[in-house]
């Protein structure tokens, strides 16, 4: 009996009147309904029984007249094996019970869902605004169906975030929106004394964009890709291929095996992207340029790599639902093949001035610490993890696109702390090109000639559940899809790695010194336009009109004539 | 003619000031692999910063006339010093102390200014300033005690030039506690803990513009350049020429090779956190007490 078949027997048993339904058109995935009595219960059968939370998914299932649902999803990555957990209430009593108490990690989650949707969650220990703008009038639930996507309340002028008070004998220095230290906004009001750090609270999400709420209204089931790619300037790819592999799930499409691999390529280009900039980052954050400078000299000629394949620097565009857009011929790999040697050559010489330098040991080591059970605690993802003793990563744990045929080590330190970030970081570089030659070794002889992408045929029907995962350079990286009428799914949610690892950030900083602000909040490498990723056009400023295409190309023609 | 020399202080050292921070910004991005600014780049950057507004964002007076009071208390200590081992007319009413007293005031000026502006990285960057003056300001004053004892004259010629009077093990752990204190009296890498930009966004600086600003920079160049030339001409007086314009134009030569060695350090060290640079400045401090108590004893 597998895996699979037996948590379904312990949860059909266990459950009893409570369980409603269990359905799984793959492999490995599992979806459950259940009577929201027993959420509680059925979340503590999960992880009792090895499970590792991952996100929560809120949405309203009105049209169906079903009211609103909170699906919670679970990963057993020994067993590769992801198990989402549904369960449905009324309009008129929008409540569930909280699973934060007993799952730190599913705190934002929920909270989430209390500013979108206005569920109420019993028992949660902190139901603070954690989505919505300061100035958002109470009542209005932005991913509610009868709430337009484009909706503007108008906005408010004297209402602020009410930061908690500073612990007693503490005082606040306030790190953001705008810092040099963020590279997006963000806000960490962080209690210091003296130098020492005594606690923090996060203040985010200032830059969601409302790309969940656009893609259930306007897009398209292949319109999407493009926009998923756009979540984050780093790893657009990993969004891209998440989301198409959710909806090929959903939709049972079975893509060309060609294209499986040019996804991983695409995937592992983009890891060494990330991997080099973080590292250049990094250097910076400790006040060491020269890193910073030479590990994105190297990065550059990824960048240049990047843009003869795709026609783009970074963003590369090429994934669509069914496959991907663009060719990887012979020539190209052979461009490949050659930029890689020259990066692998560079990053050596750069590993071996960093893995020998006692200076930065010295700011590195012991410095975030995090212990590995905290890690386990929070669901910390990737390289964070990894660098904790975590030995996890989708690729191995969850295989998709071609990792199943492709060799590599999961890169794992034992340090629990910032230094172990950076050694994991280093040496995943070197795996992802072991990956990409493997791949290009496929692409050249068994997979010659193969199609590119394959249509779907038909339409899609609604109702179907696909959850995917992807390992990004930051760590897994999960996407929800729901399908729907219209050509377009009723449900798409993306939890990006930062989402999780964010919030285990006051636990790192708690008594390191305000000097290390900077390194360890940048050792999660945060991404905050991918954690912010939700709901509304949230419109902060006084501006009250976006101009449009036309209006654009109408002006800037004017301008070049009179010119 | 000791009048004059006055004048050749300051004028010397205002024009070379910005030019050697041209000198380490270069190197450090030729380090980098970067072509970096040209060599007159700080030169524009300070003229361009006097044509801008001043920000009175601390809104007080201590905010305000802070940088003017730091400039010239700096030029008021270049003043003192003897250039190429001359003694000058200022000589007369004046003595190691008062360099210490002009230095010192100069960067307490700073402090003020940070403290005024009422902004919370300021004020770390002050505390952080502070923490570094109080330990840093006795190695140099240890370093000019040494010359004291060898010459047995308080006059600052008599200091500067006492050092390398006879070089003994006195003279050898001062040069090297000096050379490893230097990073920390230029304030760069890994010494930039008071700005440190990604921590607390240039600490004491950040909310000074304009003029304001550009003296503060200027300040900053005199000190590290008034750091450069105490060390070549406290522990190599004895290879200067007699000849005032040789003399000049070796130790010129001397002072912008510390500053590449200054470059080179500071490009291949990350920044240290302050609690790690106290324990270093404390061993800096013990190992210049045991030169100059060595010196006592004529080693």
């Amino acid at each position: 009996m597998s895996r699979k078949e037996e948590l379904l027997n312990l949860l059909k048993d266990k459950l009893r009147g409570k369980f409603l339904a269990g359905s799984s058109l793959e492999d490995k995935r599992l979806f459950i309904d259940i009577k929201k009595e027993a959420l509680v219960e059925t979340a503590s059968l999960l992880m009792k029984e090895g499970a590792r939370y991952q996100m929560g998914v809120g949405y309203e299932a009105k049209k169906n007249g079903q009211g609103l649902a909170m699906v919670h999803t679970f990963a057993f990555d020994a067993d590769s094996l992801l198990v989402a957990i549904r369960a449905l209430t009324t309009e008129d009593k929008p409540e569930f019970d909280s699973l934060t108490p007993f799952i730190p990690g599913a705190g934002w989650s929920e909270r989430e869902y209390i500013d979108l949707l206005g569920l109420h969650f019993k028992n949660h220990p902190n139901p603070k605004r954690l989505v919505l703008s300061d100035d958002w009038p109470e009542g209005i639930y932005p991913l509610r169906q009868d709430v337009p996507y484009d909706l503007m309340p108008p906005s408010a002028e004297e209402v602020a975030f009410r930061l908690d008070e500073a612990p007693p004998g503490s005082s606040i220095i306030p790190f953001g929106p705008f810092h040099a230290c963020l590279h997006e906004p963000a806000h960490f009001a962080v209690y210091v004394d003296g130098e020492e750090i005594k606690g923090c609270e996060y203040r985010g999400f200032m830059v969601h964009r409302g790309i969940e709420k656009l893609a259930a209204t306007e897009l398209t089931y292949n319109e999407i890709p493009f926009v998923a790619e756009r979540i984050c300037g780093i790893c657009g790819s990993v969004h891209s291929v998440n989301y198409a592999q959710a909806v090929e799930a959903a939709s049972g499409l079975k893509i060309p095996r060609r294209a499986e691999f040019i996804r991983t390529i695409m995937l592992e280009i983009e890891r060494l992207h990330s991997h080099l900039m973080w590292l250049g980052v990094a250097g910076h954050l400790i006040g060491f340029d020269t890193v910073f400078m030479q590990a994105w000299r190297i990065r550059e000629k990824i960048m240049w790599l990047a843009e003869s394949l795709t026609g783009n620097r970074k963003t590369y565009g090429m994934v669509i639902v069914g496959g991907v857009r663009r060719d990887i011929d012979l020539t190209k790999a052979d461009l490949i093949k050659k930029t890689l040697s020259e990066v692998e050559k560079d990053m050596l010489a750069l590993e071996k001035a960093i893995i020998k330098d006692k200076a930065i040991h010295r700011r590195t080591k012991g410095v975030g610490y995090l212990s590995r059970e905290k890690a386990v605690e929070w669901n910390l993802v990737g390289p964070v993890a990894r660098a904790r003793g975590l030995d996890m990563d989708a690729r191995r744990d969850h295989r998709y696109a071609a990792y199943d045929e492709v060799k590599f080590d999961v890169v794992v330190a034992d340090s629990s702390d910032v230094w172990g970030t950076l050694v994991v970081r280093i040496k995943e570089i070197y795996e992802a090109i072991k990956i990409i030659h493997q791949c290009l070794g496929k692409l050249a002889s068994e997979l010659q000639g193969s199609p590119l992408a394959i249509e779907i045929e038909g339409s899609i029907p609604a109702g179907q559940q696909g959850l995917s995962v992807v390992e990004a350079p930051r760590g897994e990286a999960v996407h929800y899809v729901l399908t729907g009428d219209d050509n377009r799914p009723e449900r798409w949610r993306v939890r990006a790695p930062t989402y999780p690892n964010l919030q285990a950030v006051p636990d790192m900083l708690l008594n390191n010194k305000l000097a290390d602000f900077p390194i360890i909040v940048g050792s999660i490498d945060p991404c905050i336009s991918c954690t912010d990723r939700v709901a509304v056009i949230d419109r902060k400023t006084a501006a009250d009109r976006i101009l449009s295409r036309q209006e654009l190309e109408k002006l800037s023609r004017e301008v070049r004539s009179k010119t | 003619m000791k009048v004059v020399a006055v004048f050749v202080n300051l004028i010397y050292f205002l024009l070379l000031a910005p030019f050697l921070e041209g000198v380490m910004r270069k190197l450090t991005a030729w380090i980098q692999s970067r072509k970096g600014p040209p060599l007159y780049q700080p030169y524009l950057d300070l003229l361009k910063l006097l044509g801008k507004e001043n920000l009175n964002s601390g809104g007080n007076w201590a905010f305000r006339l802070a940088p003017i009071l730091s400039f010239s208390s700096m030029l008021a200590a270049i003043a003192l010093i003897p250039l190429t081992g001359q003694a000058n007319i200022l000589a007369h009413s004046s003595d190691l102390m008062t360099l210490i007293y002009f230095l010192t005031l100069s960067g307490f000026c700073l402090l003020v200014g940070a403290l005024g502006s009422g902004n919370p990285f300021a004020a770390v960057g002050a505390s952080r300033e502070m923490m570094t003056t109080v330990m840093l300001e006795p190695v140099l004053a240890m370093l000019l005690i040494l010359g004291t004892v060898r010459i047995g004259s308080f006059s600052l010629s008599a200091a500067v030039s006492g050092v390398a009077v006879s070089r003994g093990v006195s003279y050898f752990l001062m040069l090297v506690v000096y050379l490893l204190a230097l990073q920390a009296f230029a304030a760069r890498q890994p010494f930039d803990i008071a700005e440190a930009e990604v921590e607390i966004l240039e600490g004491p600086y950040m909310e000074y513009s304009g003029p304001n600003y550009a003296l503060l920079r200027y300040t900053l160049n005199l000190k590290r350049m008034f750091y450069a030339w105490l060390l070549v001409s406290c522990f190599l007086s004895f290879i200067l020429p007699a000849n005032f314009l040789f003399s000049l134009l070796l130790q010129t030569v001397l002072i912008i090779v510390v500053f590449i060695l200054i470059s080179l350090i500071g490009a291949t060290h990350p920044r240290f956190r302050i609690d790690q640079a106290l324990k270093y400045y404390a061993l800096l401090l013990i190992l210049a007490l045991i030169a100059v108590g060595l010196a006592v004893k004529g080693w």
